[in-house]
């Protein structure tokens, strides 16, 4: 908790481990404290887990990030590779992605009505105004990115097909790719391996581990042998506060967490939760 | 094999292209006898109809944006090209109903409309600036859905409103009447050169615009507009202003509602605030509905055929009973064929048949 007393600056000489810092952030929704000042620092090139019993606040820190819901007080920060800090708080949901900050959601959102392969071609890097939507075409680079980023998660040989006739974990999958095709610096993933059976979650795990090569990934996550496959870091969310911070076994040693996930501390244990 | 394959791709085009070539030989059938001229004034306006089809679709079929308010921005159109027509029949002098309503001189508004290509040219962007305007508030402030519909039409009962409460203006409920087209009378035997020529411009009115839509919604543009309607969601965090999208949209169908308004006013010889209430803009969403929404060429067909019907049986027998066939048509469209006559044939049908082989084939295998 190195923060500045007023806790409206932050300390930016750190933006070259750090690529994202959530800073006091609260929110409160109708008189209830969703989170309250929150502080988390995301290091570059790391899979970064959020953790915790239902309402700890996981979702409700993502939809802070990429605009989707506003706090009600604090900031969170970008600091892009080679640029200076980006202030996320107060943008617009567009021009957060825009600047590299993507987003999966919770229930795989894909585009049901078009193919694989179109869903891939709206998600590429720029061009997003109405006339170069109108008169811009991909380049041959834009589809070998594709092919590559498809290829990756096995959905290569189904460009043709219908985004809603894919299987749940292949909708999963495709709007993960459609993340990585922005060519983001930060991923944000709401249980990615919601619904899967094992051997998909493993695959899941596997994905999530080559793209932090590339950029830096931010799971929520309830599937603790998903967390342990995958995780660099653990932030534990308990009532909207930090309870834990660290490596993923010195986190499940902490007592309170331990607590916490038992049910002593009034959470359900973790596997149960659908949020 | 090839051929087949590419007519099957391009199967709405050809069914576009075929309601064409039809429509173009309805002038030479008006010669030969066997189509009368009044059935051709009303295949002109069925094109209007058409036109203001195809714009609706653009915005709910393809973008999901239920408009229920498309014809204040055709009456706004017709209203253009009406007061064009009116002067050029009065000679750019002062018309009767301003004198009932106390003017002496043409009203300052009037003015342009002395002139074709003002007339013209006002024609589109007062529509299109008014659907800006309001769209940008709408779109921004995210409000959609119902919600949507419901401004949509408050929005066309105040227009309406306003052309009743202007009648020095307007001429209020009469509307402007006993006009010709713009290249004059095209009633009775002597001037049917000007109404099959009329019958063109308007036929290539519609082909223009049905292959602007169809180039748009083959680009990426099109393709987001059914990512907007289908996850919005999804569409602002890959990194797109959806706002503007559906404001473009929105501007784009209104000033083609506009253009059809106006090709309407040349056949009809008339235009009324009847063309601006909520009743005839919900009867335009019905032909998409019926036709088949999501298609273009489902609109035209729809527009078509439903006022096929109209002019065949409203008038005789199902004169009184005709507004209840039309309200219980578009409920079965909407509760058993989503996809309208298009989707009828292009889907349901084929699923049936393939069910059908399918239990045959089995019921043989098993026999077997």
């Amino acid at each position: 908790m190195a923060r500045p007393m007023l806790g409206l600056v932050p300390d930016h000489r750190t933006q070259d481990i750090n690529v994202l810092k959530i800073n006091g952030i609260s929110v409160v929704f109708d008189g209830f404290s969703a989170l309250s000042e929150v502080n988390v620092e995301v290091r570059r090139n790391t899979v970064h887990f959020f953790i915790g019993p239902n309402g700890a606040g996981k979702t409700t820190l993502l939809d802070i990030i990429c605009a989707k819901t506003k706090p009600t007080s604090g900031t969170v920060y970008f600091y892009p590779k080679s640029r200076s800090p980006v202030r996320l708080t107060g943008m617009k949901e567009h021009s957060i992605v825009n600047e590299g900050v993507a987003r999966k959601f919770q229930v795989p959102s894909v585009f049901v009505n078009l193919t694989v392969l179109e869903n891939m071609i709206l998600s590429l890097k720029g061009h997003k105004g109405v006339l170069d939507s109108i008169f811009h075409r991909p380049e041959n680079d834009d589809f070998d990115d594709i092919d590559r980023i498809l290829e990756r998660v096995d959905l290569r040989e189904r460009k043709q097909v219908k985004a809603g006739s894919l299987a749940h974990g292949e909708k999963q999958w495709l709007e993960i790719a459609m993340q990585l095709v922005q060519k983001p610096e930060i991923i944000m993933l709401d249980e990615p391996a919601a619904g899967m059976g094992k051997p998909e979650t493993e695959k899941t795990g596997e994905i999530l581990r080559e793209i932090k090569k590339t950029c830096t990934v931010i799971v929520v996550e309830h599937d603790m042998e998903f967390v342990k496959q995958a995780a660099d870091t653990v932030t534990v969310l308990h009532e909207g506060k930090v309870l834990a911070e660290g490596a993923i076994d010195d986190v499940l040693a902490d007592q309170t967490v331990q607590a916490v996930y038992l049910g002593r501390g009034g959470g359900e244990p973790p596997q149960t939760n659908v949020n | 094999m090839k051929i087949v394959e590419k007519c099957k791709q391009n199967i709405n085009h050809i069914c576009f292209g075929l309601i064409a070539v039809a429509l173009a030989i309805v002038p030479p059938l008006i010669s030969a006898g066997s189509v009368s001229t009044p059935t051709g004034i009303f295949l002109g306006k069925c094109i209007a109809f058409a036109i203001v089809a195809i714009g609706l679709d653009l915005i709910w079929g393809y973008t999901g944006i239920l408009s229920l308010g498309h014809g204040l921005y055709f009456a706004l159109g017709g209203y253009a090209m009406a007061m064009y027509l009116k002067l050029s029949a009065t000679g750019g002098k002062i018309t009767e109903f301003m004198h009932t309503g106390g003017l002496t001189e043409l009203p300052l508004i009037w003015e342009p409309f002395n002139n074709l290509p003002a007339a013209i040219a006002l024609m589109i962007i007062v529509p299109g600036l008014l659907a800006g305007i309001v769209g940008y508030f709408i779109f921004k402030n995210r409000v959609k859905g119902v919600y949507f519909s419901i401004i949509s039409q408050a929005l066309t009962w105040a227009a309406y409103s306003v052309f009743i409460a202007l009648s020095p203006y307007t001429n209020g409920n009469v509307g402007i009447t006993e006009i010709k087209s713009v290249l004059g009378s095209i009633r009775g035997g002597a001037n049917q050169g000007n109404l099959f020529t009329l019958f063109y411009i308007a036929l290539g009115v519609l082909i223009l615009i049905y292959a602007l839509s169809a180039y748009l919604v083959s680009t990426k543009f099109g393709k987001l507009l059914v990512a907007i309607r289908d996850g919005e969601n999804r569409t602002y965090f890959s990194g797109y202003k959806v706002s503007r999208y559906k404001n473009f949209v929105y501007v784009l169908s209104a000033v083609i509602a506009a253009v059809a308004g106006a090709i309407f006013v040349n056949f009809n010889g008339s235009i009324t605030p009847s063309q601006m209430t909520i009743s005839y803009s919900i009867t335009m969403v019905i032909w998409v509905a019926i036709g088949g929404r999501g298609t273009l060429v489902g609109a035209v067909l729809g527009a078509f055929i439903m006022n096929l019907c109209e002019y065949n049986l409203s008038s005789g027998a199902l004169a009184e009973v005709w507004q209840y066939i039309i309200g219980g048509i578009f409920c079965i469209a909407i509760l058993f064929f989503k996809g309208g006559i298009v989707g009828l044939f292009k889907e349901q049908i084929p699923a049936r048949i393939r069910k059908l082989t399918n239990r045959r084939s089995k019921e043989g295998a098993e026999n077997g």
